[in-house]
């Protein structure tokens, strides 16, 4: 059985409050094994955020449901999804969404904020995975003292400092220029490299061909799936 | 890094927030520290001045029949009581709440022709039981001195009306008579003959239309002497500070000690002071209320236009792991924070507003106190309004949907 199995997942939005329903992704199917790193392309409007954010345990869809080493996301209760996301997933977003007042050590530490291990031990959790990224000499600047690859790294550190099984990322490079989006992928790539699986949502066919398979999305269904 | 980690992080950065909201706790929450302050200090003043309005508990003996002042009947003929029993009333366990004890012997004399009735006071006592009491001369200084009622010494033509004072020409004088040292009448003369006994008038009570006007006053011991009554009493006039205390609780309490003797509360004054006060609390606590109300009312709006401008921020948490409760853990903490200090800073602020505004309300030298409980209780009501004037926008946020939060921008 693969790691995450999007089972002919179908979303609709309400969007006027009156009852018309807007669709935006139909009868999705598709799997992912551990240690895989995939791409989820398609055009503005296709449905890739949307369907991320379901794989995320953020968004009930209308329709299918969507298991994560054999657990049922909507199938847990709200609470209960909180702790899968805190446990199983690491989110990169596109605008980075790292917490402006507090420094990078701290940004990382966020999703250890509610675990009850000492503060040390949080601290030397969270200073290792800024290693890993390469910015550990700076870990106690602000997210503003850092240049956008920095903040780019910075926002890889928060998502793997749990070690989830599964790392999500919605157009991690779109903000940035190809320089340091070469930078941000590289880091992925090492990631993956070390066993990492990630399920990428991207407009850039660069870094779509750094994954082993794409999945593209047209209209809200899967049109195609390519192995890299 | 814990949950109070990013709260007291979030205070750090938005200050000019925190300390907005801070102050409208303290605006709050000192309005009522001072309101109470002051209510409690006027209720003090209140009480007071209530108390020198005179007496509000008598006591006489059982068989009495001479009206005195409206309140009891009195037989001179027929006196019971005796002057220990003054001294037994201190003995009560109410004792601290007893301001005056002005014992008394009444009796009939003839004056110059005419029958007055002769009190025997200790004029210490008299003097502070009628606080309103002016005398033109000055109080006895010796035993055979007396103070007259100003009927008496009208009768006895011992005193002559001052011209009024509109025909005042003198600005001095007028302002004098203004501040109400100006004197309506002068003594003519200063001796009168009891029962064939020569005494000097020390002074004469101004006008007071109550019964004090048709008597004369001498010192106990004297007049003990005189009416041939040694350690005699007639009544015994007992104020006590009952702006709060229970009246019906000391009469029965001088009952117990004296249980020959008649002791009655004068219920109308109680009454009133026990009313002015009420009225007064009452009114202090609507307007506390009302400005804490307002002062909630801002920090709700505050709170929720905090929570919208933060719905990036809480969906970022939510998506990474932290439960509704955890959003609600920490939002709470920066409340109880704010409201903390908001209400530290009020009581500071009401007690000095209270400080500077009570020589305004007060005339009085009573004063404003400083106690530990009500800085506790500003706290707490800080944190009560704080915490419950932020719960709404507090769970609203909590329940943000994190997928649309992280879009949100």
């Amino acid at each position: 059985m693969a790691f995450l199995e999007i089972d002919r997942v179908g979303k609709s939005y309400d969007t006027d409050g009156e009852g018309r329903l807007v669709r935006v992704l139909s009868d999705v199917s598709a799997e992912i094994n551990e240690g895989e790193f995939v791409c989820l392309m398609g055009p503005s409007g296709s449905g890739k955020s949307t369907l991320l954010t379901i794989v995320g345990a953020m968004n009930h869809p209308s329709e299918g449901r969507v298991l994560i080493d054999g657990i049922d996301l909507y199938g847990l209760t709200d609470e209960k999804r909180a702790d899968f996301r805190r446990e199983y997933l690491g989110f990169v977003f596109q605008q980075h969404h790292l917490l402006p007042y507090l420094n990078a050590i701290e940004n990382v530490m966020l999703p250890l904020a509610t675990a009850s291990a000492a503060s040390s031990e949080k601290r030397d959790k969270a200073m290792r995975v800024l290693e890993k990224v390469g910015l550990s000499d700076k870990a106690s600047r602000l997210p503003g003292q850092l240049s956008g690859g920095e903040q780019g790294r910075l926002a890889i550190a928060r998502a793997i400092v749990n070690e989830p099984p599964l790392v999500l990322a919605d157009e991690p490079t779109g903000a940035l220029d190809s320089r340091t989006g070469r930078e941000v992928m590289e880091v992925f790539l090492n990631l993956n490299a070390q066993g990492q699986t990630l399920f990428m949502v991207t407009h850039n066919p660069e870094n779509a061909r750094l994954a082993h398979r794409i999945i593209n999305l047209k209209d809200g269904r899967v049109v195609s799936e390519v192995a890299v | 890094m814990r949950i109070s980690t990013i709260a007291w992080a979030n205070l750090k950065r938005r200050k000019g927030k925190a300390a907005f909201l801070a102050i409208g706790i303290a605006i709050g929450i000192g309005t009522a520290v001072a309101l109470m302050s002051l209510s409690s200090s006027i209720k003090e003043e209140i009480g007071s001045q209530l108390d020198q309005f005179g007496a509000n508990i008598v006591v006489a003996p059982q068989s009495n029949s001479l009206d005195y002042g409206g309140v009891f009947s009195l037989s001179l003929d027929d006196q019971q009581l005796k002057e220990e029993d003054a001294s037994q009333i201190l003995n009560i366990p109410y004792r601290n709440r007893l301001s005056v004890i002005a014992p008394k012997l009444l009796g009939r004399v003839r004056v110059e022709g005419r029958e007055a009735l002769l009190a025997g006071v200790d004029f210490k006592s008299e003097l502070a039981l009628n606080r309103w009491w002016r005398i033109v001369g000055r109080a006895p200084d010796t035993d055979q001195e007396l103070i007259l009622g100003y009927e008496v010494a009208r009768v006895l033509s011992l005193v002559e009306p001052l011209a009024p004072l509109a025909e005042m020409q003198d600005d001095t004088e007028h302002a004098n008579h203004e501040a109400g040292e100006h004197p309506p009448f002068e003594i003519l003369r200063d001796r009168i003959n009891i029962d064939g006994r020569e005494h000097r008038v020390a002074g004469v009570l101004f006008e007071t239309g109550r019964q004090e006007d048709r008597m004369i006053f001498g010192s106990l011991a004297y007049v003990q002497g005189l009416l041939g009554k040694p350690a005699s009493l007639s009544l015994i006039e007992v104020s006590a500070l009952c702006k709060d205390c229970p009246v019906e609780d000391i009469v029965a309490q001088i009952n117990e000690q004296l249980p020959h003797a008649r002791v009655s509360a004068i219920q109308q004054s109680v009454r009133a002071r026990a009313e002015t006060v009420d009225r007064l609390t009452r009114f202090f606590a609507i307007v506390s209320g009302i400005v804490l109300a307002v002062g909630a009312l801002m920090i709700f709006t505050t709170m929720m236009g905090a929570v919208i401008e933060r719905t990036k921020e809480i969906g970022v948490l939510r998506a990474i792991g932290f439960r509704k409760a955890h959003i609600v853990k920490e939002l709470m903490l920066e409340v109880a924070v704010i409201s903390t200090l908001g209400g530290l800073a009020g009581w500071a602020a009401g007690t000095a507003a209270s400080f500077a505004a009570l020589p305004y309300f007060a005339e009085t030298d009573v004063r404003v106190h400083i106690e530990p409980s009500i800085a506790l209780a500003a706290v707490l009501a800080g944190l009560a309004v704080g915490m419950l004037s932020s719960l709404y926008p507090i769970i609203r946020a909590s329940k943000l949907d994190p997928s649309e939060a992280v879009r949100y921008v």
